[in-house]
This record gives C-alpha cells, structure tokens and sequence, in this order.
C-alpha cells in the first residue's frame, strides 16, 4: 500500500514538472530572419499545380509563387514578367512573346521556351475534355521560333487573349507539379500542414525586385470570431478582409486597418426563369424598391461602392458609373410596376444565402426589410456554402440569393461570358437576345474602342434588363500591424507579399 | 475467452451500424465533394469529369462495401481536399488530440481527487458550500465559452500564453505542450466540477454505510478509514464517469481546437464535413467510435482492480 502510494506521488510529481519545465522552454527560438505570420480563413487546395487549381483563397496566395509571361500590377495593367517583351499582330491573332534572359526557376533551373511551349500546351490540352485554360481552346499553334521567341497563333482574333498569358510557367521538368511547387515568383513554396499553417520562403534569384520580407506563415484561421483576439494577441501580424465590426474593435490597438474594394458584384442574384423574376417589370420593382445607400450605410459606414450592373471600378475603361444611378429609390414607382405586372399586393419568394458569408447575410436582412415596403415579403433561407453551390450555382433550384461574383481575369468577358442566355455558369437563367448579339460582337470586334463599346452595351442591357438587384462592390478591410508597411490592393483576387516590409 | 469474444462481435456489430449510418447521412445530405471543391468555376462538363473520377457516379451500395472493405482491410483512403492519405492525415493530427485532452485528463483527475475529498471531509463547512456553488456554475458552463473566457483573461490581458500561436509538436515539444494547457484547462474545467461533486457526495454516502462504522470500531482512525476503506468504494462511480468524459472530451475537443487554433483531429473533421471529404470524415468517426468502445471495455477491467469482488463474474 504504501510503495503504490509512493509510486502515485512520484508519477504526479513527474507530470507536473514536465509541463512545468516544458512551459519556461517554450521561448521563441531567436532568429535574425524577417518573417510575418499572416492569417487566412481556409486551408488552401490538395494540389499545388498552379493550373488545376481552382479555389480563390489557393489563388489569391499562389499569385506570389507562380508567374506567366505577362503578370498584373496593382493599377490593373499586364506587365512582362517572364518574357521580357511581346507583339500583337493586327488582326490580334499572332502574339510573340521574348522571353526574359536569366529568369530561373525556384529549383535553379533557367526558364527555357521548352517549358513555355510545355505549359501553354498543358493548359490548352483537350484530351480530357475542356482545356485547363477555356479560353485556350482558341490556340492554332504554339511555335518555338527561336530559343527566346515563342509565336502563338490562334484561329479567331481575340484581344483578351493577353491577359490569359497569367497563365503559370512551370517547368517541363517537373512531373510531379500536384505535390511540388515550382514557379518563377518573388517566393518559393516551403511546407504545408493540414489545417495549421503553410510556409514561404523568399526567392533570392528572383528577376525582379525581390522580396523584401524573408519568411511568410499563413495561419489558418477557422473560426471568424478568433481573428481579432489572434491579432490583438500577435499570433498573426495580418489579416485580408476583416468584417466592419472587426475593424472597430481593433481601433487603439497596435493594428492599422487599410481600405481597398473586394472586387466582386455583390447582388441579390433573380432566378429570371421562376416566377414572378420572369417579368422584367417585378425585377425593375425590386430594384426600385431597394436603398443601396442604406444597406452600404448599415453594412460597413458607408463604405464600399453602389454599382449597376455586373462591372465593378478597379475594372476602368468597362466600367460605367452612371448605371449605378439607374435606379434610385422611389416606392410608388416599384408599386406601379407590380401593380402592370399583376402583383398589386405583392407576392413572397424564398431568399437563399451562403451563412458562411456575413457580408451577404446582413445585405439580405437590410433588402428583406426594405422590400415590406412594396408588400414583397422574402424569407431569408440560410444555407452551408456547399449546399449553395449544388443546389443553387449549379441546381438553378432557387428563386433569390445573395452573393458576390468575382472575375477571373482582368477582362471585361470574365464578368460578362455568364449572362450569355447558352453559357454553362448562367445560374441566373438570364436570356436576352439582344444581350447575346451584343456580347459576340464585343468578342469579334476588332479594336478595342468597339470592343469596349460592345461591353459597355451589355453591361447597359444587364442594368436596363433588372437582370439582378446589383448592389455594391464591398469595402475590403485588410488588417495590418503597424510593424509592417506596403500593402497594395489589386483589382484582382490576388494577395502580393512581396511588397510588405518591416518599419524600421 | 468467451467474454472477449463477446465484446469484440458486440465492436464490429457497432462500427458497422455507425459507419453505415455516417455514410447514408452523407449521400442524403446536399452538396456533392465534385462541387465543392470546382466552386463556382464550375461547368457541368469539368463536374461530370471529376464526379467520375472520384468514383461518385458508383452506386450507393457499391461505394459503401467497396469502402468498408478497403477500411477494414487498414486502407484508409485519400482525401479529396488534401491528396494525401487519410491515414497519413490522421496520424499527424492525432498526437495533438491525444495529448490535449492527456492533459486535461490529468487535470480532471487531479482536482477531482483533490476537491471531492477535501468537500466531503469538511461537509457542510464554508469551503464545501462555496465549492458546491463554484461547481453549479462551472457546469453551466459549456467548454468553448470558458475556452474564449480563457483566451481573452489569460491570453490577452494577464498574456501567459498567446492565443492562436499553437507551435507544432514537431518543431518545439515544449512550447506544444505549454500550449495546450490552457485549451485542455477550457475542457476539463466542467467535467472536473461534476466529478468532485459526485465524489463528494458518493463519500459522504459510503460514510453512513455500516461497514465504515465497522471500520471505526476497530479503531481505526479517521484518516484510515476514508483513504483505505470508503474511497475505494465511492471511486466506482467516478471512475465510470471519468470514462465517459474522457471520451465526451475526446468529442467536445472539436469545439476547443476551433476556439483556439489548435490543428487536432476535430478541425480535420469539421472542414472535413463542411468539404464533404467523406474518406477523411468516415475514418474519423469509425476511429471515434472505435475509440469509445476500448474505452468502456477498459472502464469494465480498471472495475475489476478498483472492486476484486467484480473479478469473478465478469
């Protein structure tokens, strides 16, 4: 009895000694490297083939790793990267790319025409179907002219075609691109573990401006109500889009919170092939009816920018501000349009939004209150993000949802190719003969004035049509810790690290 | 042998019906894993291409046997979001449940010990009343609401740990374990309050029996008597409520490691779910269940230690 009640007192004694030692040792190593830890809302993708890749969160983080032969800046211009120069012909369906001398790889290796050649081929391969890169389907021929000139030549002109050249140069060499990142860009993939953090480390034979931050972790954050504890706290020195109210609880903190715009068409998004959406009046009804203002006012103090139709700002020349006023509030107009429509005492609908997304969630609570006023009652029906999408993005099975679309790439199409009445993402059943008309012209037009025009109209049509109630491009909040300067906003769903530096 | 026997039919039986159930929820559930993972990218012809190729378009009969075949075969699978094997995933996340609620554990049975003994010797006393309140208070308490108390008193304003800076295992064992303690205070803190009460009160019970009374007429002394005779009989209930706990920790872990950034088994399983990668969900939860069965099997044996009156007939 007593050796038992010993050994118990010693075991106990053993136990709290090692979580007590094993706490003073858990000091920060000391290390001279600069690092930041930034915190991001969801585990990136299985794959880390820059071209299968499909989720925005693994994009947005990618963007520091890999680079095409031209590469956006943050005013929205294609700038060459791995080729240091390019030609458009005329008739825009010749493009010749020089690559750049001494670009290398983040194995050493120099950048070749062979690994060009190798990874448009690989995007525009169609023996599986559609190609990685749609709009590589264009592409005739890929020719290596010499050992630093690349001529594509595509079967239709297409303008957009530059800003498709983001695509990512890989190394022909490597065949296990899924599970090993190699890329071009100003950092190289380090680690990842599941659900806990992925590491980067600065590229130092990078060919342009290098980096300047050595070691970036990205900390996955799961639970939104953590991020202002983990920054107050400094586990993470940075967060991409924090919430309004986030934002307010870091002020007199060590955090300075800057403003860009999300670059996405938030809108209550009309199922135009249901009932009572399938009437243009109804759909003008709703838009007259809603106070973008207010739900702007109650969302984030105003921040954020009202928007007409599907083109947000950062896109420049395609977009048309005026369209933004096309509708204003006036509630006897919105009644007398029901009222033509058969709809005197209105009707209900079903409203269905993502829960995961509260920027959505609390635009849809404002509209709902605003839409009693015409005697339209909407039942907000929240859903998971992944019965969202099976059931309305890609079922159509809905009537009204509120949501943000982002595009893709830095042209007008990548917003505009959905609303075509035959296109495959059409999950408003949006159906316009004039819109289709408009929209292939814009694409066989040949210079960009005409071009541009085209757009314009369809952007019009979309407004015009009440296609969606458009609502606003979101304020985007990115919180940063005043140790740290240099963040960029981007037209695009990219984040760039390599601008970010230590204050001195 | 034959008692074993039983138990271990009695085991499959139970992973059978519990695999099954997960797996029907799933197919019964919307969302497709295809989906979620092309997003809104997605055209019906690229969803067509990977629905097939990650066998979906299969039967539900056919994908379940064929799945419950490779499980028990200890073929795990690979997961859909992380391309990885299921059972590489787990062994990696596993060490970092394992011991987060080690630790709480520990703490559980430590204060328990220390806080029922110490109610039911001094029953009625000043200490015994405050505790008594303290405990109807802690066990009110759900464990992701004392976890963010935690965070925000011990993390942020008196900053003896930082929240959200878990270290990995791999890279710095100390600080690993330094971190875990406060999300594994966060979990034992309610079950701890309900342990030292029934203790106490299961004491204060064998106190009045007569075999304590025999106890003293032998003349032993007070001390003797509770440490010897009554606590040994008043920790079956315990025990067995330990048990439980312990495998409702296991389960109330997936919370904890949500509040405070700790990449366990429980994260997996929740964005599991939320992606629908069923081989990672599936194996989990059959490993749960799995789990929960040892554990009551070895409550019924520590019984036996405890009460050798239970080693006969078992």
């Amino acid at each position: 009895m007593k050796t038992k009640r010993r050994l118990i007192l010693l075991v106990s004694v053993l136990m709290t000694l090692t979580i007590a030692l094993s706490a003073c040792s858990g000091d920060k190593e000391d290390s001279n490297a600069s690092e930041i830890t930034i915190g991001i809302p969801q585990d990136i993708e299985d794959t880390l083939d820059p071209h299968k890749i499909l989720a925005a969160g693994t994009k947005e983080i990618f963007f520091n790793i890999y680079e095409g032969l031209v590469k956006p800046d943050s005013d929205g211009n294609l700038n060459p990267a791995v080729a240091s120069d390019y030609k458009i012909s005329a008739d825009k369906k010749v493009y010749t790319f020089t690559l750049r001398d001494g670009v290398k790889f983040h194995d050493g290796s120099t950048v070749t025409v062979e690994d060009v050649k190798f990874s448009i081929d690989k995007c525009a391969d169609t023996s599986n179907g559609e190609p990685l890169v749609a709009a590589f389907s264009n592409i005739e021929n890929v020719a290596v002219v010499d050992e630093k000139t690349i001529e594509i030549t595509l079967a239709n002109p297409d303008s957009d075609f530059l800003s498709y050249m983001t695509t990512a140069i890989i190394p022909a060499s490597n065949d296990k691109a899924d599970s090993v990142a190699i890329g071009t860009g100003p950092y190289k993939y380090v680690s990842r573990s599941p659900q806990e953090n992925i590491i980067l480390a600065r590229f130092d034979e990078y060919w342009g401006e290098k980096a300047n931050i050595e070691k970036v972790t990205l900390q996955i954050i799961a639970d939104s109500d953590m991020i202002v504890m983990n920054l107050r706290s400094g586990a993470i020195d940075m967060f991409c889009r924090v919430s309004a109210a986030q934002a307010a609880e870091l002020s007199g903190t060590s955090y300075k919170v800057l403003e860009g715009t999300m670059n996405l068409v938030q809108a209550m998004y009309l199922n135009n092939a249901v009932a009572p959406f399938d009437d243009v009046r109804v759909r003008q009804a709703l838009c007259y009816a809603v106070d973008r203002q207010e739900i702007l006012d109650f969302m984030a103090d105003g921040q954020g920018t009202i928007i007409g139709s599907s083109m947000y700002p950062a896109f420049g020349k395609y977009y048309m501000e005026e369209l933004s006023t096309y509708y204003s509030k006036d509630i006897d107009k919105a009644k007398q349009l029901l009222a033509d429509a058969g709809y005197a005492d209105g009707f209900s609908f079903t409203l269905t939004v993502p829960s995961n997304y509260q920027q959505h969630i609390d635009t849809a609570q404002v509209i709902v209150e605003q839409l009693k006023d015409i005697n339209v009652n909407a039942k907000i029906e929240l859903v998971e993000w992944d019965t969202w999408l099976s059931e309305v993005y890609s079922g159509r099975n809905y009537e009204a949802t509120v949501v943000g679309v982002d595009a893709s790439q830095l042209t007008a199409s990548a917003l505009l190719k959905r609303f075509n009445s035959e296109a495959g993402n059409n999950f408003i059943n949006f159906n316009s003969k004039a819109y289709d008309t408009a929209y292939a012209n814009a694409l066989a037009g040949i210079t960009d004035e005409e071009q541009t025009s085209y757009y314009k109209e369809c952007e019009r049509i979309l407004c015009e049509e009440a296609a969606n109630v458009y609502i606003q491009d979101l304020a985007c909040l990115v919180a940063l810790s005043d140790r740290y300067a240099g963040y960029e906003f981007y037209p695009l769903y990219v984040q760039d690290f390599s601008k970010l530096y230590i204050v001195e | 042998m034959k008692a074993i026997l039983k138990k271990l039919i009695t085991m499959i039986i139970t992973l059978f019906i519990v695999s099954f159930l997960v797996f029907l929820a799933f197919s019964v559930i919307p969302g497709d894993p295809a989906l979620s993972k092309l997003g809104t990218q997605a055209t019906p012809e690229a969803l067509e291409a990977l629905r097939e190729e990650m066998g979906l378009n299969e039967p539900f009969f056919t994908r379940y046997f064929t799945w419950i075949g490779s499980f028990f075969t200890g073929d795990m699978g690979t997961s859909y979001s992380y391309g990885i094997p299921v059972s590489e995933l787990i062994m990696d996340k596993l060490p970092i449940t394992l011991v987060l609620t080690g630790i709480a554990l520990v703490i559980m049975m430590v204060f328990t010990v220390l806080l029922g003994i110490y109610a039911a010797r001094h029953e009625g006393g000043i200490i015994d009343r405050i505790l008594m309140v303290v405990n109807q208070i802690i066990m009110a308490v759900p464990a992701f609401f004392a976890g963010i108390i935690i965070c925000f008193v011990f993390g942020l304003i008196l900053k003896w740990f930082t929240p959200g800076a878990f270290v990995s295992y791999e890279k710095d064992f100390g600080g690993f374990v330094a971190y875990l303690i406060a999300p594994a205070v966060a979990i034992a803190l309610p079950k701890c309050a309900m342990a030292s009460k029934l203790l106490r009160s299961s004491l204060i019970e064998q106190g009045n029996m007569d075999y304590i009374r025999t106890a003293y007429s032998r003349g032993n002394t007070t001390k003797g008597v509770l440490y010897r005779h009554a606590l040994r009989n008043a920790m079956i209930p315990v025990v067995t409520f330990w048990a439980m706990a312990y495998t409702d920790m296991i389960a109330g872990s997936v919370v904890i490691e949500q509040v405070f950034g700790i990449p366990g088994i429980g994260r997996i399983l929740l964005t599991g779910i939320s992606n629908r990668d069923y081989p990672v969900v599936m194996a989990i939860i059959c490993l749960l269940a799995l789990f929960i069965i040892v554990a009551n099997t070895l409550v019924d044996l520590i019984y036996k230690w405890i009460d050798p009156r239970m080693r006969d007939n078992g």
